[in-house]
C-alpha cells in the first residue's frame, strides 16, 4: 500500500496527479466536517509526509469548480482578524465522493494488474 | 506570530495589485497568504512581512493569481447561467406559463399578418431600446453599489455589467432584418421557428435585465456567505 501512495506522490506534477485532485479534495472533506484551502494543502503534505504537494494555483480552481457544480457548500467565519472560507460536502458531493473513490480504486487495481501481470495470474 | 490588521489590509492591496479586483476572491487569497506567512514565521522568525508575503505568493507559480482568477470567472459565469436557467424554467410552469403562451401567440399572430416584417423589426427594435436603457441603468446602479460598500463581487459584476452581453451582439445584427424577403413569412415553419426564438429571446432579455438584477441581493447572499458580514 505504501508503495502505491509513493507512486502517486512521485507523479506529483503529472497528468495522473491532476486527474486525482478532485478525488483528493472530496476524500479530505469526507473525513472532516469542513476545511479551508490552506488547511487542505497542509493536510495532504502531512498525510503523504511531504511527498505530495498540492499547488495553490491548482487547488482553488478545483475548489471553485466543485462549488459551482454544487458538490461543495461554503461557509465564511471570522477567524483572528480576517475572514476564512470553509468548504464542506453537499449531499450531492457525498454521493460523488463515493463514486469517485470507487473509480480511483478500480483504476489503481487495473493499473496494478497491468504493472504486475504475473502476480494477478497467481 | 499573528498578522496585524494593517498587514491584512496590505494583503488585500497586494491582491488588487495582482489584478484580483473582486472582494470574494481577494478574501480567500488573503487568508491563504496570511496562513502561509504565519506558518513561515514559525520557523523563520526574523523574516520580514514583505519577504514572507512574496515567498507565499511565489507558490502560486509564474502566472501568480491569474489562473485562479480566470477559472473563478469561468465558474462564476456557469453559476450565473444556472440562475438564468432556473428562472427561465419557471416561465414554462404555471402560472407564468400563461404569460409565455400569450407572448408567443402575440408574436406568432404578428408574424402571420401582412405586416410581419415591419412588426418583427419593431419587436426587436423595442427590445434593443430596452436593453440599452437597462444596461446604462444597471451600470450606474453597479457604480453606486461599489461606491457605497467599497467592495466588488464577481457575481454582482456579471449581473449588473455583463447581463445579456451576447444578446447585444445579436441585436447589432438588427439592420440585417431589412434584407429579409417578405416571402419567408409565407412559410409556416419559418414563422413558427421565428416565433419560438423571439419568445425565448424576449424572456431571456427580461430575465437578465429585469428579474435577476432585482433578485441580486438574494442571489449574492446565496452565493457569498460573507456578503452579509
Amino acid at each position: 500500500m505504501h508503495k502505491k501512495i509513493m507512486y502517486v506522490c512521485n507523479m506529483a506534477n503529472s497528468k495522473l496527479y491532476k486527474g486525482s485532485l478532485t478525488t483528493i479534495i472530496l476524500k479530505l472533506l469526507n473525513e472532516s466536517e469542513k476545511m479551508y484551502g490552506y488547511e487542505m494543502t497542509q493536510k495532504v503534505k502531512q498525510i503523504t509526509k511531504g511527498e505530495l504537494n498540492i499547488t495553490e494555483g491548482a487547488l482553488y480552481p478545483a475548489l471553485h469548480k466543485l462549488e459551482a457544480e454544487g458538490l461543495l457548500d461554503v461557509e465564511v467565519k471570522k477567524v483572528d482578524n480576517r475572514l476564512r472560507k470553509y468548504y464542506k460536502l453537499t449531499e450531492k458531493g457525498n454521493k460523488e465522493t463515493v463514486s469517485k473513490l470507487e473509480e480511483l480504486k478500480d483504476y489503481i487495481k487495473t493499473m496494478e494488474t497491468f504493472m504486475n501481470p504475473k502476480l494477478s495470474l497467481e | 506570530m499573528k498578522l496585524t490588521q494593517p498587514q491584512i489590509q496590505n494583503l488585500y492591496a497586494f491582491t488588487r495589485q495582482h489584478y484580483v479586483e473582486h472582494y470574494d476572491l481577494q478574501t480567500e487569497l488573503v487568508d491563504h497568504l496570511a496562513n502561509d506567512i504565519e506558518s513561515v514565521w514559525q520557523t523563520q522568525t526574523n523574516l520580514s512581512f514583505e519577504d514572507a508575503r512574496d515567498q507565499a505568493f511565489k507558490k502560486f507559480g509564474v502566472f501568480g493569481f491569474m489562473d485562479v482568477l480566470e477559472r473563478r470567472q469561468k465558474n462564476m459565469n456557469k453559476r450565473y447561467i444556472k440562475y438564468l436557467w432556473a428562472e427561465l424554467k419557471q416561465w414554462f410552469t404555471f402560472p407564468k406559463l400563461i404569460t409565455t403562451i400569450a407572448v408567443f401567440l402575440i408574436i406568432y399572430m404578428s408574424l402571420s399578418s401582412v405586416l410581419a416584417k415591419s412588426l418583427l423589426i419593431g419587436f426587436y427594435a423595442l427590445i434593443c431600446v430596452f436593453v440599452i436603457y437597462k444596461s446604462v441603468l444597471l451600470k450606474r446602479q453597479f457604480k453606486q453599489r461599489k461606491a457605497m460598500s467599497n467592495k466588488k463581487w464577481m457575481l454582482e459584476e456579471i449581473i449588473f455589467k455583463q447581463a445579456g452581453g451576447s444578446a447585444i451582439i445579436l441585436l447589432s445584427q438588427l439592420p440585417q432584418f431589412y434584407n429579409f424577403s417578405d416571402n419567408i413569412f409565407s412559410n409556416p415553419y419559418i414563422v413558427l421557428g421565428l416565433s419560438i426564438f423571439s419568445t425565448l429571446f424576449f424572456l431571456w432579455m427580461y430575465i437578465s435585465f429585469e428579474i435577476i438584477p432585482n433578485k441580486a441581493e438574494k442571489l449574492l447572499n446565496e452565493t457569498y456567505p460573507e456578503f452579509c458580514l
